[in-house]
């Protein structure tokens, strides 16, 4: 079954590129496909939602459900976002909480050491400094 | 001579400051003076004129709002809603039927209008209610949102539209309008001062009170409109001639001042106006008060000519 994880990058994406905490406002995604479990291609792709004025969320969904996105790993998403991946069905797991690459991020999904998200864990517009 | 009823919007920027009091007082001295009047409360997050009037809302009436509906079946998944929705209200993903996020959909109904399968239907949903009754012998037309809508503005436009439709329908029903709204300076009172002869903003002598006043005279002058500022419980710690001082010095003209006065607070929290016809507090500072800022009303509205 073909697996592809969604995740929010600091910098320039990538599997050493550090997890961003922040989904709707990251500059990258990465995108890893999964084949029988193991790692069969790595993409990034840059955010054009990043500077929105609103409707982030929204519109990163809408990104990494075009490039078709099956699951995401985390940290902090917003109200609105979370809607728009449940209503995707794109699986939302939750990022830990200290700084890790996204290779790391990958090996915690592939050990199903990740739990998974079905709610917003912030106020909306927390990518721009606010609590909604 | 121009028949059409006379408008009295009070306002105030600040929360707390005395609109409802002043709204509803005036709205029973024009009562008492014979005049036909319609007191609307447009503070629809909190709408509480009909408290102090001593009533309840009956016949509360929806205000629709609209929701976007995608019938799968006519829908050729081409994205156009999607793509021109200003909030980002429709999740569109390629070969994918578009998503309504129906929390951030602004009720523009341009999906609706612009789809080419003609695949999005109305689904209008009601985000609030209007009231239109007699409490305490005043005519009142209240708004009120249903917690946790955004939108209080549409909701004011719909007590705007009703009122409206009376003045076309029955022109001589009332002549003079008491426009009661909520604090801020948001789109809703801003809908409210718009259709306003002359507009109150209610104050009161802090550094709050002037700062939140000077706001809201900004929003009436943008809007043009001509005001006259109260400035209550003006007696608060002494400060009152210092206060009525620097708004004179700021070219903001009074209307009146209203001393704290405990007789105020208890007709407020009997729910009975203390300008009502058999007021216990004829000789009240606060009622005099009252008495004053009504004098100063009605010549100011003869100076607008009209009746």
């Amino acid at each position: 079954m073909k697996i592809v994880i969604a995740i929010p990058s600091m910098k320039e994406g990538g599997l050493e590129d550090i997890v961003n905490p922040n989904f709707g406002r990251c500059k990258n995604f990465t995108f890893v496909e999964l084949k029988e479990g193991e790692i069969d291609s790595v993409k990034v792709v840059q955010n054009e939602a990043m500077n929105a004025m609103g409707g982030a969320g929204i519109q990163a969904g809408g990104i990494i459900g075009n490039n078709n996105a099956t699951a995401a790993i985390i940290g902090s998403i917003g109200p609105n976002a979370v809607e728009s991946l449940n209503a995707l069905n794109i699986e939302t797991y939750q990022a830990p909480e200290k700084q890790i690459t996204i290779k790391e991020a990958v090996n915690l999904f592939k050990k199903n050491a990740l739990k998974k998200i079905s709610s917003a864990n912030v106020g909306s517009h927390y990518g721009l400094g606010g609590q909604g | 001579m121009d028949n059409k009823a006379k408008i009295i919007c009070v306002t105030g920027g600040k929360g707390g400051t005395g609109k409802t009091l002043c709204a509803v007082n005036i709205a029973v001295m024009f009562k008492d003076a014979g005049h036909n009047v319609l007191l609307i409360d447009g503070d629809v997050e909190n709408p509480n004129t009909f408290l102090l009037l001593g009533g309840e809302l009956e016949n509360p009436k929806e205000v629709p709002f609209f929701k976007p509906k995608i019938i799968k079946a006519k829908c050729s998944k081409c994205g156009l809603c999607a793509e021109n929705c200003a909030t980002h209200a429709l999740l569109h993903v390629k070969d994918q039927y578009p998503i309504p996020i129906l929390s951030v959909c602004s009720g523009c109904q341009l999906c609706y209008k612009i789809c080419p399968e003609e695949a999005i239907e109305p689904d209008f949903q009601p985000i609030g209610w209007t009231y239109y009754t007699s409490v305490g012998g005043i005519d009142l037309l209240l708004g009120e949102l249903k917690p946790s809508e955004m939108r209080s503005v549409a909701v004011v436009e719909a007590l705007l539209e009703q009122m409206e439709e009376i003045m076309e329908k029955e022109p001589d029903k009332y002549d003079r309008i008491v426009l009661d709204t909520a604090p801020g300076a948001h789109c809703d009172v801003e809908a409210l001062i718009d259709k306003a002869d002359i507009v109150i903003p209610v104050t009161e002598p802090t550094k709050f009170g002037k700062l939140d006043l000077l706001r809201i005279i900004e929003l009436i002058q943008l809007l043009k409109k001509d005001y006259k500022a109260i400035v209550n419980r003006s007696s608060l710690l002494g400060f009152r001639e210092q206060f009525l001082e620097e708004l004179k010095e700021a070219n903001i003209e009074i209307l009146g001042d209203i001393p704290l006065d405990d007789n105020i607070v208890q007709s407020y929290c009997q729910g009975v106006p203390i300008m009502a016809k058999n007021s216990e507090y004829k000789d009240a500072e606060g009622y005099k008060a009252f008495q004053q800022i009504f004098i100063n009303l009605k010549k100011w509205l003869d100076s607008l000519g009209g009746n």
